[in-house]
């Protein structure tokens, strides 16, 4: 629903041939990962049909990834040398999976299927308004279509399976993993908000402590000679300690 | 004595451990967490080192960090300090990513494992490493060269090894050339310029350099420059890897060289553009190898030693490797099978053994196959539930029908016994195909291993025959024990051998023994037997981007992705139907029919 409100923005967004094509190359590469992440969870579950499940997923998305590197790359030989990447607002169309992420191995059938579901979901919500706004770019409206009808598999077998792993609470599940998914939206938030401040701090703090110390080892390193060193003896440097 | 030893927390992080001077297991935590090149803190590796020896973590005797994180920390803030004020952008994150983790390291060690601090040990980087390479090593003296891209702050180390007489172990790290002046930062940054993953792809700079002439030697050496001791420095102002965690090489590098590949875009050996970055890699290349081989020449007429180790994640260097036994006077060169990080693992439980604990010499068995076993009941499991052919049979008639598999041109997933630490496949965890067609070799990197076309497939051959098919000089054998390195195919045998004879022909053989790998020894002969040839094209059993399967589990959804015909763990056969591509089509139309016949 958001994404269709976002109708004009993509547009824009995806009239950039440049900009296209590495949207198309790193949603291959997301398309890949998601793939791997599938294998694994293959890999680990004890239910034989959904490891043929996850498994035929998995080769679905390898397929997606090589699909949209193909073209990705088709549209870059197609531009004149040395054009220059545009911005390429990733935030605002992000790729199948987006900025979900999946750990396999901690995570039962039943909250992996509910998961797998949703994601699907989005995904498709997102590459269905990509594929309307990409109407003078035929071959990339085509790999859309493609992706977009085994994304109606993938939503539909995740939520069958769903239904038959956890019969009386696969409804419940669904509805746990949305909150799931915005509490880790928050939790990503928060982080990068952690991480933006820190890093601001950090920056304050280099330049108004650290100048004296860069002078003093500056001049450090002016007095080293180039080339070899020696190294000091050992036994000044017990195995205890860490420096 | 029990002692564990970690790797952790830069790239391909691993555990081993040591009882009582010999090595139990070692396995990669990427190889357990299906991570490539995971440098997380190794805790499953860590859990399956104990499991596998019935040990709770209060039974080790000493827990051994392969670097002292703390000096490590010291180098980065210097580094920051001198870049100044170039360095704010990186800065920041250097602290956050140092902070967050990784100078706290004894702390995590003890509160994940529960042993006392002071049990807690630490190695510097490139001692591990020179453990790794002679402690592994059948040599009672020797020299050492390790090479990496940094550890705390050298870059490259020399000094020799003993083991006495008397069951003492020596180690001794003469001199060193310390950060930002390093052999693998340069080659790092010509990997990133090339448009490869750093810490992961140096491989395929090697393998394009084959493609290449080396017309940019000048350009290179107005980067790195020798000084009068023999050493030698990097210009800094044609790099950023000392300012900056955005990019490695600075924009008078690119003056130098040109503009870098997008990684996107395929090498097209075909056009100008594309010669140029095989030139680049042939030139990087080629003063890669005059530089390690002047260095370990000098170290050869200092100790006057006929055995060299080489340690560190250079040492991965097969073509370098070569040159080093050819030219610089060393009789014998040894490489381990994981001479990077990983190997730090090993290397530093060993150094505490030898050194620390001043516990007597010990053998170490000579094979890389340290880490988790592939278990043949499984994969018959997988199969009766997925509902497809396979057959367990007794060794020789499993032998022999894998060598008829591979005579008909079937590609065979190979997994036998205990999984090989370090990136090479070693007979444990392979793909296996014949090696006599390039068609075979452009199915592999097209249907298979999903990678460019530019990468060469390596040999194994048994000792036997190795001599009638490569060029391998005195010490060639050892060298090509684990890959480590490259020789030329005899000239007549190049057209029999195309799939994994290399644009320059040569080729990175493996050369097997009887004793390190008994069933595939014993699947050479009677491929042998049957084509005329023992020789077999073995690459590692992965996908791109993918690390080499553990689990027999991972074989199978390996081969069920991809183009292999026969999957054999154990005493397990499992074969796909005619034509892998129809078969995928009819494995999706049958998984949809279970699907929507579940659905109802």
């Amino acid at each position: 629903m958001i994404f269709e409100m976002f109708r004009p923005v993509h547009r824009w967004i995806w009239c950039d041939a440049e900009r296209r094509a590495h949207k198309l190359l790193r949603f291959g590469e997301t398309e890949t990962d998601g793939g791997r992440d599938l294998v694994r969870a293959s890999e680990t579950t004890p239910d034989s049909l959904l490891r043929r499940l996850y498994l035929e997923h998995a080769i679905d998305e390898h397929r997606h990834g090589v699909m949209f590197r193909r073209r990705g790359n088709e549209i870059l030989r197609s531009l004149a040398p040395g054009s220059n990447s545009s911005f390429q607002a990733d935030w605002l169309a992000p790729s199948g999976h987006g900025v979900d992420d999946l750990r396999v191995d901690e995570e039962p059938d039943e909250a992996l299927l509910a998961f797998l579901h949703l994601s699907e979901k989005n995904a498709a919500d997102r590459f269905s308004v990509y594929r309307d706004v990409l109407e003078n770019d035929i071959p990339t409206r085509a790999i859309f279509e493609e992706i977009l009808r085994d994304e109606v598999f993938h939503m539909n077998y995740t939520l069958t399976q769903l239904a038959r792993v956890s019969p009386q609470r696969h409804g419940r599940t669904l509805w746990y993993e949305r909150l799931r998914r915005i509490w880790k939206s928050y939790l990503r938030m928060a982080a990068a908000l952690g991480a933006v401040m820190g890093g601001f701090i950090l920056t304050v703090q280099y330049f108004v402590i650290l100048p004296p110390f860069a002078w003093l080892a500056k001049r450090a390193e002016r007095r080293e000679s180039p080339g070899w060193a020696p190294v000091s003896p050992q036994p000044n440097r017990p195995l205890q300690r860490q420096y | 004595m029990k002692i564990l030893g970690v790797s952790a927390h830069y790239h391909d992080s691993a555990a081993a451990l040591v009882i009582d001077g010999v090595p139990v297991c070692a396995v990669q935590e990427e190889r357990l967490s299906r991570r490539k090149g995971d440098a997380s803190f190794p805790l499953s590796a860590i859990q399956w080192c104990l499991d596998h020896a019935c040990l709770e973590p209060d039974a080790l005797d000493a827990v051994v960090y392969y670097e002292r994180p703390m000096l490590k920390f010291e180098r980065i803030l210097t580094c920051a300090l001198r870049a100044f004020p170039h360095s704010w952008r990186a800065f920041p994150k250097a602290m956050q990513n140092s902070l967050g983790e990784r100078v706290w390291v004894r702390g995590i060690i003890s509160s994940h494992l529960g042993v006392p601090s002071s049990r807690i040990l630490f190695t510097e980087h490139h001692q591990s490493h020179a453990a790794a390479a002679f402690l592994t090593a059948p040599t009672r003296r020797a020299a050492i060269l390790t090479t990496d891209g940094v550890g705390e702050w050298a870059t490259l180390a020399v000094g020799h090894g003993e083991r006495k007489p008397d069951g003492n172990t020596e180690i001794t790290l003469l001199r060193e050339i310390r950060f930002p002046h390093s052999l693998g930062m340069l080659y790092s940054t010509f990997t990133a310029y090339l448009g490869f993953a750093v810490n992961e792809d140096e491989y395929k700079v090697m393998g394009l350099a084959g493609y290449g002439r080396p017309t940019m030697v000048d350009q290179v050496r107005r980067v790195i420059r020798r000084t009068p001791d023999g050493a030698f420095t990097l210009d800094l102002g044609y790099f950023e890897f000392h300012t900056t965690t955005e990019r490695s090489y600075s924009d008078r590098f690119v003056e130098l060289f040109g503009p870098p590949r997008n990684s996107y875009e395929p090498i097209d050996l075909e056009t100008a553009e594309g010669q140029r970055f095989a030139d680049c890699a042939a030139s990087v290349q080629r003063v890669l190898e005059d530089t390690l081989v002047d260095i370990a020449r000098t170290l050869h007429q200092e100790t006057g030693l006929t055995d060299l180790c080489l340690g560190g994640g250079v040492a991965l260097n097969g073509v370098a490797n070569t040159r080093i036994l050819a030219e610089s006077g060393f009789e014998r060169v040894f490489v381990p099978s994981a001479p990077g990080d990983a190997g730090c693992a090993l290397g530093a439980a060993l150094y505490a053994d030898r050194i620390h604990f001043h516990n007597p010499d010990r053998d170490v068995p000579d094979h890389p196959f340290w880490g988790p076993p592939a278990d043949g009941v499984e994969l018959a499991r997988l199969a009766r539930e997925d509902g497809h052919r396979f057959e367990e049979l007794d060794d020789s008639t499993l032998i022999e029908q894998t060598a008829d598999d591979l005579a008909a041109g079937r590609v065979v997933g190979w997994m036998d016994g205990a999984l090989e630490l370090g990136p090479r496949a070693l007979g444990h965890r392979s793909i296996l195909a014949a090696p006599h067609a390039v068609a075979m070799r452009d199915r592999l990197n097209r249907d298979i291993k999903f990678r460019e076309e530019f990468r060469p497939f390596a040999p194994a051959v048994s000792i036997e025959a190795a001599d009638r098919y490569f060029e391998l000089p005195p010490g060639g054998a050892r060298l090509a024990r684990f890959m480590s390195g490259v020789f030329p195919v005899r000239k007549e045998w190049r057209q029999r051998l195309a799939a994994v004879t290399h644009v320059d022909g040569t080729a990175r053989v493996q050369v097997l023994e009887h004793d390190m790998a008994p069933r595939l020894h014993t699947l050479l002969e009677a491929y042998g037997r049957r084509s005329g040839i023992p020789v077999l094209l073995n690459t590692s059993f992965n996908l791109a981007g993918e690390p080499i399967v553990n689990r027999v589990v991972e074989g199978y959804t390996t081969f069920r992705r991809s183009g292999i015909d026969v999957l054999v763990a154990g005493q397990t056969r499992l074969t796909k139907r005619a034509s892998p591509l129809a078969n995928a089509k009819e494995e999706v139309t049958c998984s949809r029919s279970v699907e929507r016949s579940s659905a109802r």
